[in-house]
């Protein structure tokens, strides 16, 4: 589904390199988590993927079904079904959640030559979704994000995930200003969208999320490469022995 | 240092306010004007009427409708039923301002509305000009909210062709009286739109009023809001949805003269290409207006390079125990909040749109009607899709 080759990012204004060469392939069904330390581009793969200004790619390609993902307009990916899970999501004023929620999936819907869904058909979609993950009406009349906590913001972005249904789901630090509750619930809605058809992208500094997010896939990034890549196990061994390894390593 | 009379001056008979009084810095009216706007009467045609009444937002949102056209009451087209009125411009004393002047100069038609009960449905006051002969002309009238009694008065500005309308409004709004102001400046692009509120506020009264300006060429809207009495209450809403070469400049003054008064003043302003917003906001309060709480923001999205947004927040406080602020912000539109709704899926264009709907529609919030709210979010969102379109 997704191959990256070879990608070297630097920031648009700024000489520094972030990626350095990174490779992965996802297909169908996998879920890998990447785990890095701090400033190891972890941020930076998520915001590429998804189209983000400020990035240069200056070598290497990403092919997502086919194409090439980085000719791509941000919403162009979104239509083709890329959704990145914001580590600190966006708050919108003035735009009511449900309208977002909406125009969102009519316009990837339109991109796609599909049929706009009905008013009814609409709301009745996102309201079982919502209530999967605790989410209020009251909470989806309040515009996006607005005023949420923590907690809060990271549901609303898996339902996003839910109302959209990307065939590709980045989550970047999903886990990040969570208890144990709230990760929970995350982590069942991220579970609930797990399937044969989907991949996800688990980006993440800590192990704690993928107790709950059982990845088939574990990759290092480190200093903007993947050092090492292995099963699950490999998130255990990180979590006992920290990163130190793998910067030593590259530096 | 008297000035030589300029042609539209020589017209008119008055001096006009020029970019050396501090108050008119940013619209020079004696440059601006740049030749003679007579005052004269025109034939008009049943069709032309008509046609120019319904691109008012609230055409099908009421019937009570007091119409003028090119100047001049229309009692035929207009819908008194159920309303108390005295034909005739308000008698009252003149304040010492240039738009007050140029308006007796032009010699108004007007008349005075009162109620004394409360009025459940909106009542529309709207002007039309149609296409003519350049010409200048003149509103004044007086609303008169009596002791408890509510009201909802919808004040509409139309036209084509190239003209300069003067609009004066006095309001008074009586002891405990509530009042809902809404008006909508959609003059022909080629107009001057020059208007003055005089409005005072009884105790206890409540003002909540939103005004929308988004047609003419050039618009100065002034208005003195006096806090006559305690526990008045005044929230002044704005938006601007300005293009081309628009330019538009309100000053208002909010003079607190008793305690325990409330005012606030939010205007969302959009310029798009060479416009160019301003927003002047004074806020006086007197010795013995304790307990004033006076808070102003004006609010400005970009959305081009060459359009422009100056502020001018000016606070004049003798009391010492009040809350009073300003705050105003300039800016084009977040890339933040871009990048999100396109990642999202939606295309940058009707993200774009979406951004602007929800930044000049906080300014909509307080509009109590829920006809006349929506109708400003349609008008909006008409705005977007033609500028979209280009």
């Amino acid at each position: 589904m997704l191959e990256i080759s070879n990608l070297h990012v630097k920031l648009e204004y700024e000489p520094r390199e972030i990626l350095k060469g990174l490779s992965l392939n996802v297909k169908a069904g996998e879920v890998h988590a990447i785990m890095g330390p701090n400033g190891s581009g972890k941020s930076t793969l998520s915001y590429v993927l998804s189209g983000r200004d400020g990035y240069e790619v200056t070598e290497g390609s990403v092919t997502f079904k086919g194409e090439d993902l980085l000719a791509m307009d941000p919403n162009e990916r979104a239509a083709k079904g890329v959704f990145l899970a914001f580590q600190y999501p966006i708050e919108i004023p003035g735009v009511a959640t449900m309208q977002f929620l909406k125009v969102a999936l009519n316009a990837q819907r339109k991109a796609r030559g599909e049929k706009e869904l009905s008013i009814p058909d609409f709301m009745r979609f996102v309201k079982e979704r919502a209530a999967k993950l605790n989410i209020s009406q009251e909470m989806l009349k309040r515009p996006v994000n607005v005023g949420f906590s923590g907690g809060e913001k990271k549901r609303a972005e898996i339902l996003q995930m839910a109302v959209l249904e990307p065939s590709l789901c980045v989550l970047d630090e999903t886990d990040s200003g969570l208890d144990i509750d709230a990760l929970k619930v995350v982590a069942d809605g991220v579970n609930a969208l797990r399937s044969p058809d989907r991949a996800m992208i688990v980006i993440t500094h800590y192990q704690r999320l993928l107790d709950y997010i059982v990845p088939d896939f574990v990759h290092v990034l480190s200093a903007g490469k993947i050092v090492k890549s292995g099963g699950k196990e490999l998130a255990l061994e990180l979590e006992a022995n920290g990163y130190a390894e793998f910067v030593e390593k590259v530096a | 240092m008297a000035l030589t009379k300029t042609p539209a001056e020589e017209a008119f008979g008055v001096a006009l306010p020029h970019r050396r009084m501090e108050e008119w810095r940013w619209t020079d009216l004696r440059a601006r004007i740049d030749k003679p706007y007579p005052t004269q009467e025109i034939a008009v045609t049943d069709k032309d009427v008509a046609r120019l009444m319904a691109t008012s937002p609230f055409a099908k949102l009421t019937t009570h409708r007091i119409v003028f056209v090119n100047g001049s009451l229309d009692q035929a087209r207009s819908n008194f039923a159920g309303l108390t009125f005295e034909l005739g411009v308000p008698s009252s004393s003149e304040v010492d301002d240039p738009v007050i002047h140029l308006n007796s100069a032009i010699e108004p038609s007007g008349l005075t509305l009162r109620f004394d009960a409360t009025m459940d449905v909106p009542v529309e006051i709207i002007h039309i000009a149609t296409s003519g002969v350049v010409r200048a002309m003149a509103l004044r009238n007086r609303i008169e909210v009596g002791e408890g009694a509510s009201a909802t008065i919808i004040e509409t500005f139309v036209g084509e062709g190239d003209y300069v309308l003067n609009a004066v409004t006095e309001i008074q709004v009586g002891a405990g009286a509530r009042l809902d102001r809404v008006k909508v400046e959609l003059e022909s692009h080629d107009a001057t739109h020059l208007s003055y509120i005089d409005c005072t506020l009884a105790k206890d009264a409540k003002l909540n009023e939103f005004t929308l300006t988004s047609g003419s060429a050039l618009n100065r809207q002034n208005g003195n809001y006096l806090f006559a009495g305690e526990n008045a209450n005044a929230l002044i809403a704005g938006a601007y949805l300005l293009n081309g070469k628009q330019h538009a400049d309100t000053r208002l003054v909010m003079d607190h003269k008793v305690p325990h008064c409330t005012s606030r003043e939010m205007f969302k302003c959009v310029m798009d290409e060479n416009a160019r917003g301003i927003f002047q906001g004074k806020v006086i309060v007197r010795k013995h207006a304790q307990k004033t709480d006076g808070k102003q923001s004006s609010h400005a999205l970009l959305l081009s390079e060459s359009a422009e947004f100056d502020a001018k927040p000016e606070l004049e406080i003798y009391a010492d125990d009040v809350v009073c602020g300003h705050g105003a912000t300039a800016g084009d539109i977040n890339h933040d909040h871009l990048f999100y709704l396109q990642s999202r899926g939606i295309p940058a264009a009707e993200a774009k749109s979406l951004l602007i709907g929800a930044f000049v529609g906080e300014a909509f919030d307080g509009i109590v009607n829920d006809a006349m709210r929506e109708a400003m979010v349609d008008f909006a969102e008409n705005w977007l899709t033609a500028r979209k379109a280009k």
